[in-house]
């Protein structure tokens, strides 16, 4: 009956047979001997254990995130910053309004280039509201003004 | 989603009507004095001006293509307006490249960001005082006026 060892890098396990080790939790990478192995393999590279895996799913290679991430921001385009829309806000009604969304225009920005992409979408969205709610709010007044004014020549003549 | 394209195309065409209608009115008359055209709150209320006081005569100025009066109502519209026009190019690219992406960060960055509204705000406070140093009579003097230069 062939033994078989393993090992978690510090201790020796072992020896089991081969129907223990299947029962030992051991991943492709930990490394196991026996005797005609000669040296400390990962199991994952060991043709006779791979039966042990064949209900495991291999590993899951995490991309190192902040690294490409920060890459990949140079070649994006930020989600829209309304800073254009902000300006125009600023100087034909809403000046209030045009100066928030101007701010938020710069979260956006900030908060993308750092790579919080939840939250530069929604500032973002923050900014879209400022300069929603001002042309709305610009166009209802100048029509409310020039109805008054309309109806107060009217009534002049 | 033909739906869709069909409401958006719609709201293009209100959009484009309502501003030609809107160039039209304010190439023809000049809002000096035409009871009309909206007069700013913000100078209503305080005598003030605001960064955005003299738009709607600079855009008259502007579509009877008469610079030198469109700047001297109000500099900032009109030196925007290149910069508008590239942010609105920009924001209009769908995949930009990244030489595009790199002059937008330039131009569009927080940085930018900061000296846009630096210069808006510098631009409210010294238009103010130089305003009120040429007629000092011809407004009503508010508190910040007094402040700012006094008699």
């Amino acid at each position: 009956m062939k033994k078989y060892f393993y090992t978690d890098g510090t201790n020796n396990f072992g020896p089991f047979t081969f129907e223990e080790l299947q029962q030992k939790n051991i991943t492709r990478e930990t490394k196991v001997w026996f005797q005609e192995l000669g040296e400390w393999k990962p199991a994952g590279t060991v043709p006779e254990l791979t039966d042990i895996f064949k209900l495991v799913p291999p590993p899951i290679t995490k991309p190192n995130s902040n690294f490409n991430n920060m890459e990949n921001l140079n070649n994006q385009k930020p989600p829209k910053t309304w800073l254009v829309e902000s300006i125009l806000v600023t100087l034909f009604c809403c000046l209030p309004f045009g100066i928030a969304g101007i701010v938020n225009a710069s979260k956006v920005e900030s908060r993308f280039y750092a790579g919080d992409i939840d939250g530069a979408n929604r500032s973002s969205e923050e900014a879209k509201k400022w300069t929603t709610v001002s042309f709305w709010i610009g166009l209802a007044v100048g029509v409310i003004y020039l109805i008054v004014v309309i109806a107060g020549a009217a009534s002049g003549f | 989603m033909l739906q869709v394209g069909f409401r958006k195309i719609l709201k293009w065409c209100i959009a484009i009507i309502f501003l030609t209608i809107l160039a039209i009115m304010y190439r023809t008359y000049n809002p000096t004095g035409n009871i009309y055209f909206p007069k700013c709150p913000f100078r209503e209320l305080t005598g003030l001006k605001c960064p955005g006081c003299g738009s709607q005569r600079a855009v008259h100025y502007l579509l009877n293509f008469d610079i030198y009066n469109a700047t001297k109502e109000n500099a900032i519209l009109v030196l925007s307006i290149p910069y508008i026009l590239t942010g609105l190019v920009f924001d209009l690219l769908k995949r930009p490249s990244e030489r595009i992406l790199k002059w937008r960060k330039r131009l569009f960055g927080q940085k930018a960001i900061i000296v846009i509204l630096t210069i808006i705000i510098a631009f409210w406070i010294l238009r103010n005082i130089t305003y009120c140093q040429q007629s000092v009579a011809a407004i009503r003097v508010s508190v910040v006026i007094q402040a700012f230069c006094p008699a």
